[in-house]
């Protein structure tokens, strides 16, 4: 298993640097000049042309990109353009948040999305499955951003219950965490109910009842833990998707997390930040897939079988 | 066999069970009316061509049919005098895989892919045996090396398993509580001719071994030879003839066990599939409204095609349900 | 014996088309209930959204001071905006925007995914992995981060919107086109194909591509949901097309300031972002409905 993981591991190096090129190159030919905007209108051409030569912005672009790449590789995403802090060090620092955002949410939606459909599964076709099924698509069909502000306008307007943005404690959670799940969770509500409906007729399942379990035993004992890889699967990439995508939901509670910092960065053309955001976001998005992989092999001992096999040909 | 039917106790009867179920709004006549009985330690044959509701009758037995589809089920069902169509869910459940369990046809499907083989043994120990996890464990092992699988071989999965291998673990099981009731449907099918021959052995000598009965599912005429003191052989959901094996081998007297039997041209041959009859048995959401064999019968009249057709007793305790025969055609 | 022969052609009596046809799968949203709803708000929202400068009472750009924050009344149906604009005009006419983002982002997907998923699953080898690994790279980011990312270097702008997002919606056609051309690729039809000579273009042209159709119309009508939503989300943020032009998700951003007082702002351009992407959504379903076989009862 170990010798899996280290192969994984070393594939995504040149998915990585790909990106890393790909997104400085883009950088590199977007029009507009990141000097012209970081010293306003006013500025002489004596003052660009220094601060050109301060930003290492007037070599050229195969000696800038190596320069970059050698950086990353010692983990120096470079410094933004605005503030001259070490983008990695503000990226560190603004982890913890989306961690913590993400994490919440992920919980949410597997807590509450799972069990909604596993009944609809059992009860498939039933007023009540119908019901739950068009509830959890209205979910995919809600601007998690316009939930948010609807959330915000009972809860925190109206009520006064919750705060409406801001970091602090467990409370200025719950209304991102709710915004940013609405998707998610119909999105796991759906999967988990086709999958399951497939194992459930299967003939294992029937083994199962035939042994004399209780239903309950039956359904989340011997049927689920078949139907979970592709529940994994949607799992894995929402997960992947909150940690790097939470963008909107962070601006619109102000929570300074990296989707956030990235924003800024797009708007100020703070290149740095914004390559170094993305690089980062890449890096955890394919931590994340390497994850929901490996649970994979946890889950289903065909698939680990399969792993072990595959890193011995390697 | 010393199995002989004197002095015997009544294990099971079955009496006019019905089974409907539904697709796309149509209702699908599964089985209708199906009537037998099975004493303490014997074996009964159902016997007919896929399709005919044999494994309806089973899993109507375990009352495990598929709740989606199932319209509607009934009849009456005694196990030791207990009627089991209408017995509380929590009560069935004490007999399932304690007194009654059951063998599927495909070993394959029917075991559970993330689950160790011995977990899956042991998991029905404890729980009707009320064992701690690792005596329910040492249990299904000693159940393993039963069917012929040696203990280091018990902490694998099902994929790393042959067809053959895999329905021994079925079959442990199965067997695993000592139960006194044994439904096996078609439990040779999907495997190998070789290895078929082995499953069934074992599958006897376990039978022997601890006085269970059994109800044999087949279209293999050779296991019913090997295995079955009764037969009643399966049509359309219906049970058309009904007696010892020793009646039904050496008298087939409906028109259909006549094909079926008689197209047995040498028992040194190894006959496998039977589809001796000619033409297809009636699509079940449209049944005809006489006896079910007429549209393939030759020696249908009209008589036959107007009303359903009862059982006629020919000789002792062996039943046909046609209207010709006794009247000698 | 004549009875069963009855049966089956009396179900085929019904649809004499085969599943999957075009016609199959219209009897089948006909009698989704959900589905009919979806289609016919789309289609009333598009005919609406070119009709309503003719039939709006007030222009979408047309400020009227002295009704500015006005609450949803006769006059104004769905209320005022901040400069007095009539919400409901500005929903109709931006209607378009929202629709045509969606649809065309997702042509521009489908069209590039569906060549790549084509190459990479017919040539395979080398090709086949060139194609895959770069489409790799596009999936190492979320779908809006990767939107995001492209119409920073774009800029904003309604077109920028759609190839932002279109560009973003590439790798899930192609990989579904791949896999159903390996399938289709290793069926027996096709060498039958090849062993009357057909050219390569003809048999990826006349039976491959057919035979992909299916899945492909489910993967086009969800697409168009989530380009729609994420369109939205681009606007919201102000990547996407901007204030004035009445998009919904330019709509939201504008209103967000004054939700505390006027939720109504920012309650109907949400609503109606929501319904729209519903319907797709609806439809999207039934037609999956329609093709799954395993549904199919």
């Amino acid at each position: 298993m170990l010798r899996y993981v280290g192969k994984r591991l070393l594939q995504m190096i040149p998915i990585l640097l790909t990106v890393a090129i790909l997104i400085f190159t883009l950088m590199y030919f977007v029009p507009g000049d990141p000097v012209q905007i970081l010293l306003g209108d006013s500025a002489t051409p004596e003052q660009i042309a220094e601060a050109r030569v301060r930003l290492g912005l007037d070599k050229p672009y195969l000696i800038r990109l190596w320069n970059y790449l050698v950086g990353i590789i010692h983990l120096d995403f470079g410094t933004s353009y605005l503030t001259g802090s070490s983008v990695a060090a503000e990226l560190f620092s603004r982890f913890p948040r989306t961690l913590t955002l993400s994490s919440l949410s992920i919980l949410f939606t597997i807590v509450i999305g799972i069990p909604i459909g596993i009944q609809c599964a059992i009860n498939a076709n039933k007023l009540s499955d119908k019901i739950w099924m068009f509830l959890t698509m209205l979910g995919n069909s809600m601007p998690g951003f316009w939930l948010a502000l609807m959330l915000v306008i009972i809860f925190s307007v109206q009520l006064g219950l919750l705060p409406s943005n801001g970091t602090g404690g467990i409370e200025y959670y719950i209304l991102p965490v709710v915004a940013n799940s609405i998707g998610s969770l119909a999105d796991i509500a759906r999967q988990t109910r086709s999958s399951m409906l497939e194992v459930i007729r299967s003939d294992y399942v029937v083994t199962a009842r035939s042994k004399g379990l209780p239903e309950n035993d039956v359904i989340w004992k011997h049927a689920l833990p078949n139907a979970l890889i592709p529940i994994i699967t949607v799992c894995g990439s929402r997960f992947g998707f909150m940690l790097g995508g939470t963008v909107i939901i962070e601006s619109v509670f102000s929570i300074p997390g990296i989707g956030m910092y990235m924003v800024n960065g797009i708007n100020s053309r703070d290149y740095p930040v914004v390559q170094g955001s993305i690089i980062y976001i890449a890096f955890i998005f394919a931590i994340i897939m390497l994850i929901t992989d490996l649970i994979y092999a946890y889950v289903d001992p065909r698939i680990k079988a399969q792993y072990v096999k595959a890193a011995k040909k390697a | 066999m010393e199995h002989t039917k004197s002095n015997k106790k009544e294990l099971l009867s079955v009496r006019n069970l019905v089974v409907e179920y539904t697709s796309g709004g149509e209702a699908i006549h599964a089985v209708n009316g199906v009537s037998f009985e099975l004493e303490e330690g014997s074996t009964i044959g159902l016997v007919g061509e896929t399709g005919a509701g044999k494994t309806s009758i089973a899993r109507a037995i375990l009352r495990i049919l598929p709740d989606h589809a199932t319209r509607a089920v009934s009849g009456e069902v005694y196990f030791k005098g207990k009627e089991l169509l209408t017995l509380p869910e929590n009560e069935m459940r004490t007999l399932r895989g304690k007194s009654i369990s059951m063998i599927f046809q495909d070993p394959m499907t029917a075991l559970n892919p993330v689950k160790t083989v011995v977990d899956q043994i042991a998991e029905g120990i404890r729980l009707h045996q009320k064992m701690g996890k690792a005596e329910s464990i040492r249990e299904a092992v000693k159940m393993l090396e039963t069917v012929g699988i040696s203990e280091d071989r018990a902490n694998e999965y099902p994929h790393q398993f042959s067809g053959g291998m895999k329905q021994r673990v079925v079959i442990a099981i199965a067997l695993a509580c000592n139960p006194e009731l044994l439904i096996a449907a078609e439990p040779t099918t999907a495997l190998d001719v070789t290895i078929q021959a082995q499953v069934l052995d074992l599958m006897q000598k376990l039978q022997k071994d601890r006085g269970t009965a059994m109800i044999m599912i087949t279209h293999d005429l050779g296991v019913v030879a090997g295995v079955c003191d009764t037969v009643a052989v399966v049509y359309a959901g219906e049970v058309i003839e009904y007696g010892s094996k020793e009646d039904l081998f050496d008298h087939p007297t409906h028109p259909y066990t006549q094909g079926l039997f008689g197209a047995l041209p040498d028992l040194t041959k190894n006959v496998k599939r039977l589809s001796p009859v000619e033409g297809l048995p009636p699509d079940p959401t449209n049944l005809p409204a006489g006896c079910s064999f007429a549209p393939r019968c030759k020696y249908a009249t009209d008589a036959c095609r107007q009303a359903p057709v009862g059982m006629t007793e020919m000789t002792e305790k062996h039943f046909v349900r046609c209207i010709n025969c006794g009247k000698e055609a | 014996m004549a009875k069963k022969k009855n049966s089956p052609a009396k179900k085929q009596g019904a649809g004499s088309e085969r599943p999957g046809s075009f016609s199959y799968i219209w009897r089948k949203i006909r009698k989704n209930p959900g589905a009919m709803l979806g289609l016919i708000f789309v289609i009333a929202l598009f005919v609406l959204s070119f009709l309503s400068p003719y039939i709006c009472k007030y222009g979408y750009d047309e400020i009227v001071m002295k009704s500015r924050f006005a609450l949803p009344s006769l006059d104004h149906l769905l209320g005022c905006d901040e400069v007095g604009r009539d919400i409901l005009s500005r929903i109709l006419y931006g209607a378009k925007y929202t629709l045509s983002i969606g649809i065309l982002s997702v042509a521009v997907s489908c069209v590039l995914g569906v060549i790549l998923g084509a190459i990479a699953g017919y040539f395979g080898g080398i090709v086949d992995t060139l194609i895959m690994r770069f489409l790799d790279v596009f999936q190492a980011f979320p779908n809006i981060l990767l939107a995001i990312a492209i119409s920073a270097v774009l800029g904003s702008g309604f077109d920028k919107v759609i190839y932002a997002i279109g560009i973003s919606g590439i790798p899930n056609f192609a990989r579904m086109m791949r896999a159903n051309i390996l399938t289709v690729r290793n069926s027996e039809f096709i060498e039958a194909a090849t062993s009357i000579n057909c050219t390569t273009f003809r048999i990826i042209l006349h039976h491959v591509i057919p035979n992909a159709i299916s899945p492909l119309i489910v993967q086009v009508a969800m697409g168009i949901a989530s380009a729609a939503l994420s369109a939205s989300g681009l606007s919201f943020l102000g990547f996407g097309v901007q204030a004035p032009i009445p998009e919904w998700g330019a709509m939201l951003a504008s209103a967000r300031g004054y939700m505390r007082d006027y939720p109504h702002m920012v309650i109907i351009p949400g609503l109606f972002i929501m319904l729209t992407v519903l319907s797709f959504n609806l439809v999207g379903d039934a037609i999956r409905d329609a093709l799954d076989p395993k549904l199919r009862d």
